[in-house]
């Protein structure tokens, strides 16, 4: 089978520091000293992978795996540190819809604009013009600025000049993750008509449906590296379960960072009844004062959709105002999630100081159920995702 | 469709521009001027008229101080005299300003897709013509009304323009590659732009410099490559005394900054998206 993309040690390294590494005083007091303490982040540590022309990979891992690196080293954003990568074929990438997109144009000049920008030849985009504008649905402000587009429209656009797109190589980042259900199916629609048409693709996402929909092979980053490639229901398996039902963190970072965090559920096993309490409990660790700490968490469901963001800043509870451990615990009294799988994200930072110390993706994971009442029909996984109480009466 | 077989490999850079990828992205460049001349008019209340404004105003307070006031001796009526003058000045700082801004203001696209980036500077020139051609009309217009006869020299005009748009070009690249790596240059250049319109002979002959300044400072002069176009542009139409040979130096350093400009952009041009 024919190679599309071979990828050999790519690596990619980041220096981290404030922006006033830009100046020209940084560059120049720089040059004067002899040893420069650098702070190197690896993005990507030594990738390695093939893909065969026809293939439709996902790329999935935790926010900071290094999936969106990987995507701009193959779509030559940037280049890799070190590392070899050979293309065959016509590469577009679509790391965002709308890109270069001017709010002052109209739709129709903007379909132009951002297909040359795209790729496109204007000769191809004239031809495809038509069906481009039928599959936007926006054919009444064609010659209406963009900046007067519902966002809706806006992004219907947008997608619609992409989707005309033809590489022998599509690489997508999460774009699907816009528009309304009705213009995801589409796109969805559209991903899986590319997909069947011999080309390759190679498609970043958060959403476990969409790639276990499109894909049959995924790339699981971690930490930059690669973890896993191979199947896609295998990739997934290893993604969700990477997490244990408690967070730990044993190694100790030289900033404030969350040491632990457990779900205190009403079963066991992290297994929860709706309408019971539910706690979450938080170890937070600090070796300096902080004004502003935060800390935040989402409840997100087994397709990645967060369901809800729970907020704690210093000043409601006090909490990393001297050094040392702090235990935090927010309780739902009732928890009114609708049967499923879950897990958490959480986000600590300091707000004074805008430092975004860790963000923890898909951890804890713990199971909704409903004891009570048993109703085969009713209580199908995944139909809906919030339950409240009610009440249903007869009037006449 | 031709085989496209790409190879990227951080071990062996490239440092040399990549001309045929450059013209393969032509409809790009082509559309993205495009833009800019739309939006630089479109949504203005005078639109175009803006493009005439700009150097007649300028041109007549030249003419109030330098031509009223000061009463500079210049040989010619001394509208037309600073008009040839600013015709090139006013391109050559349009495109200072704006291709040295061009990476940084397109950043959205430069993090979000790949194109030879050397097209955004490159589309800024080209949205500078524009001007560039309705000063000219300008200043025929005036050459008409002072009934001046061009000299014979006149075929050397759009030599000196060529040399003027790459002067222009070459600062615009420099710049625009610049200022990605040291924000500092956005301050730089409109200092460069106040500065540029008196050590340029605009409002005065290359001539009252040369009487003023030193030797070794007259070289100097001429360091700044658009110096030599000016008065060499001059030349061309009113004639005279041909310009001394002073005035190469602008353009060998025109060439200098040119080549050395694309080396640089290509050089830095691999992680511009990582800086922006």
């Amino acid at each position: 089978m024919e190679t599309a993309i071979k990828v050999e040690n790519i690596s990619k390294s980041y220096t981290l520091g404030t922006t006033k590494d830009n100046t020209f005083r940084h560059h120049i007091s720089s040059l004067h000293k002899k040893t420069n303490v650098l702070n190197t982040f690896w993005a990507l540590k030594e990738i390695s992978f093939n893909v065969n022309k026809g293939e439709i990979i996902g790329i999935i891992g935790k926010n900071g795996a290094g999936k969106s690196t990987l995507l701009k080293i193959l779509s030559q954003i940037t280049k890799p540190s070190s590392g070899k990568i050979e293309l065959n074929g016509r590469v577009a990438s679509l790391l965002e819809v709308g890109t270069g997109f001017h709010p002052e144009l109209t739709g129709r000049e903007n379909i132009f604009l951002n297909g040359t920008i795209l790729g496109m030849r204007r000769a191809e985009i004239v031809t495809k013009f038509d069906e481009i504008v039928a599959f936007s649905g926006v054919e009444k402000f064609l010659d209406t600025p963009v900046k007067h587009y519902s966002s809706g429209m806006y992004v219907r656009l947008a997608f619609a000049v992409a989707a005309h797109l033809e590489p022998e190589i599509l690489i997508i980042d999460e774009v699907l993750a816009v528009g309304d259900s009705e213009f995801q199916k589409k796109c969805l629609g559209k991903m899986s008509e590319v997909a069947n048409s011999g080309r390759t693709v190679l498609f970043v996402s958060h959403n476990m449906q969409a790639v276990s929909a499109l894909t049959n092979k995924c790339i699981l980053l971690e930490n930059g590296m690669v973890e896993y490639y191979g199947d896609t229901n295998a990739a997934i398996q290893k993604y969700l379960c990477n997490s244990n039902d408690v967070y730990v963190n044993s190694k100790t970072p030289d900033h404030p960072y969350i040491k632990r965090v457990e779900i205190q559920s009403s079963e066991s096993e992290n297994i929860q009844q709706v309408n019971k309490p539910l706690t979450i409990a938080f170890d937070i660790e600090t070796n300096r004062l902080l004004k502003g700490a935060a800390v935040s968490f989402q409840i997100v469901d087994n397709e990645g959709t967060p369901i809800t963001h729970v907020l704690n800043i210093d000043s409601e509870v006090p909490f990393c105002n001297e050094i040392g451990v702090f235990k935090l615990k927010c309780t739902f009294p009732k928890l009114r999630l609708y049967p499923g799988k879950y897990s958490l994200t959480v986000y600590f930072a300091e707000l004074s100081s805008k430092n975004h110390f860790e963000t923890l993706e898909n951890i804890c994971p713990f199971e909704v159920i409903i004891l009570n009442e048993i109703r085969d029909y009713y209580w199908i996984p995944n139909h809906a995702r919030y339950i409240d109480d009610y009440h249903w009466s007869l009037l006449s | 469709m031709p085989n496209h077989h790409k190879i990227i490999d951080a071990s062996r850079s490239s440092i040399i521009p990549d001309f045929k990828e450059l013209y393969r992205y032509k409809d790009l460049f082509i559309t993205l001027t495009w833009r800019d001349f739309k939006v630089r008019y479109a949504q203005t209340i005078i639109g175009f008229l803006w493009a005439l404004l700009q150097p007649v105003v300028t041109l007549f307070i030249l003419a109030l101080v330098f031509g009223n006031f000061i009463g500079v001796n210049t040989g010619v009526p001394y509208l037309l005299f600073a008009m040839t003058g600013l015709t090139i000045w006013s391109y050559f700082s349009f495109v200072m300003t704006n291709a040295g801004s061009s990476i940084i203001a397109s950043q959205g696209m430069i993090k979000k897709i790949y194109f030879p980036r050397l097209i955004i500077p490159l589309s800024k020139a080209a949205v500078g013509l524009i001007d560039l051609s309705i000063s000219l009309v300008l200043m025929i217009i005036l050459l008409f009304y002072y009934g001046i006869i061009p000299s014979s020299n006149v075929w050397l005009a759009p030599v000196f323009l060529f040399f003027g748009m790459l002067a222009a070009l070459a600062v615009g690249i420099w710049l625009s590659a610049l200022t990605v790596r040291f924000r500092d240059f956005q301050h730089v250049v409109p200092f460069m732009v106040q500065i540029g319109l008196y050590i340029t002979p605009i409002a005065y002959p290359a001539d009252f410099a040369m009487q003023h300044l030193p030797k070794w400072a007259a070289t100097i002069y001429y360091l700044n490559p658009i110096a030599g176009v000016v008065q060499g542009f001059r030349w061309s139409i009113f004639g005279g005394e041909a310009p001394g040979y002073l005035m190469y130096v602008s353009f060998v350093m025109i060439l200098f900054l040119f080549i050395s400009g694309l080396f640089y952009f290509k050089k830095v041009e691999g992680d511009m998206a990582d800086y922006v």
